[in-house]
């Protein structure tokens, strides 16, 4: 298991992952102290983000997609910020 | 408009958390007036942000050795210790349609009376966001938001004289936190009305200041009245949720 932490505008994002041997996300668990509204879209990114490549493009197409689709709100925490949390993970 | 004011309670962490959500849900069904009220906590506790971990947050060795409960709140944002001795919590819930749709602007609005009140007490206060009121550049107060189902929960400490040491016995403060605030000193960070006050004032004299802080922010007027049983009633059921163990090691 890989871990890392990053402090973004508002709140310390942690994430823990496995990756696959094909550099996918076979498991991720995001925490920390952050908001988003609704609350229940965290568990919707977590799952947007299984078997996604741990590269930046396809992260941050997929954590984009994650806020079109499910309208969410992070306030002052925007798609870059997960992106390099879960870099730094990936890279942990 | 009126909105309701409830009596200070004293409770366990358990039932605060289940009062609060009872109070939303019920508010939300348009059963339940908009209603701010006042709370202790006893024991002492410490509440984790819906979407902290457990484990990398709290030391609960050190909780058990205490005394104090550790429950997991439906609101985000962060850990807290909530010093029965040294702590008034508030909660605020109303009609989405009552607050901007924003959510830093709503947490403004709500802070406000935070800030209003701290004023009544003759400190100068500033709302800083997302949810933190601070005093002389340093934190007296912190919130949390939810919005489910059409109504807004907002709750959050003002700290009077909490024991700051035991703070840091039971929270797992991370390092990047620390670190890029160039403070190695929570005493530097986080400041309190007694603090600042020089004096320490009752729970009832900074009730009654957050009292009228809370009217003129919200432009509303606070009549006391009582929980209602349909209230109590879903509170007592769901504090059941808030003490169990698959709630608390959710994350």
């Amino acid at each position: 298991m890989k871990y890392a932490e990053f402090k973004a505008p508002k709140g310390v994002i942690k994430v823990e992952l496995t990756l696959s041997e094909d550099n996918t996300l076979s498991r991720i668990s995001l925490s920390g102290d952050f908001f988003i509204y609704p609350e229940e879209a965290l568990e919707h990114l977590e799952k947007t983000l299984l078997g996604v490549k741990a590269e930046v493009e396809s992260l941050m197409a997929a954590v984009k997609n994650f806020y079109q689709t499910t309208g969410a709100q992070t306030p002052l925490i925007g798609p870059e910020h997960w992106v390099e949390a879960i870099l730094r993970a990936a890279r942990s | 408009m009126e909105w309701r004011l409830l009596p200070l309670r004293v409770d366990d962490a358990f039932t605060s958390m289940a009062i609060d959500e009872a109070l939303l849900r019920l508010n939300s069904e348009g059963k339940a007036p908009n209603t701010v009220r006042f709370w202790r906590w006893l024991p002492s506790a410490v509440s984790l942000g819906c979407f902290q971990s457990l484990e990398r947050e709290v030391d609960l060795e050190a909780a058990k050795r205490h005394g104090v409960d550790v429950v997991r709140r439906i609101t985000g944002g962060g850990a807290v210790f909530h010093d029965h001795h040294g702590e008034l919590t508030y909660s605020v819930v109303c009609r989405e349609g009552d607050l901007p749709r924003d959510i830093i602007e709503s947490y403004q609005i709500i802070c406000g009376g935070i800030v209003q009140g701290l004023e009544n007490l003759g400190l100068r206060a500033e709302f800083r966001p997302i949810n933190d009121v601070q005093v002389n550049g340093k934190k007296i107060s912190g919130s949390a938001q939810t919005r489910r189902w059409g109504s807004v929960l907002q709750h959050g400490t003002v700290l009077i004289s909490p024991d700051v040491r035991l703070m840091f016995e039971l929270l797992k403060v991370s390092p990047e936190k620390i670190s890029d605030k160039f403070i190695s000193s929570v005493f530097e960070r986080v400041t309190t009305v007694e603090r600042e006050l020089g004096k320490r004032p009752s729970f009832g004299q900074v009730r009654a200041a957050l009292v009228k802080g809370f009217e003129a922010a919200l432009s509303v007027e606070l009549v006391e009245g009582e929980m209602e049983k349909a209230e109590m009633d879903l509170a007592a059921e769901l504090r059941s949720k808030y003490a169990s163990q698959e709630w608390l090691r959710k994350r």
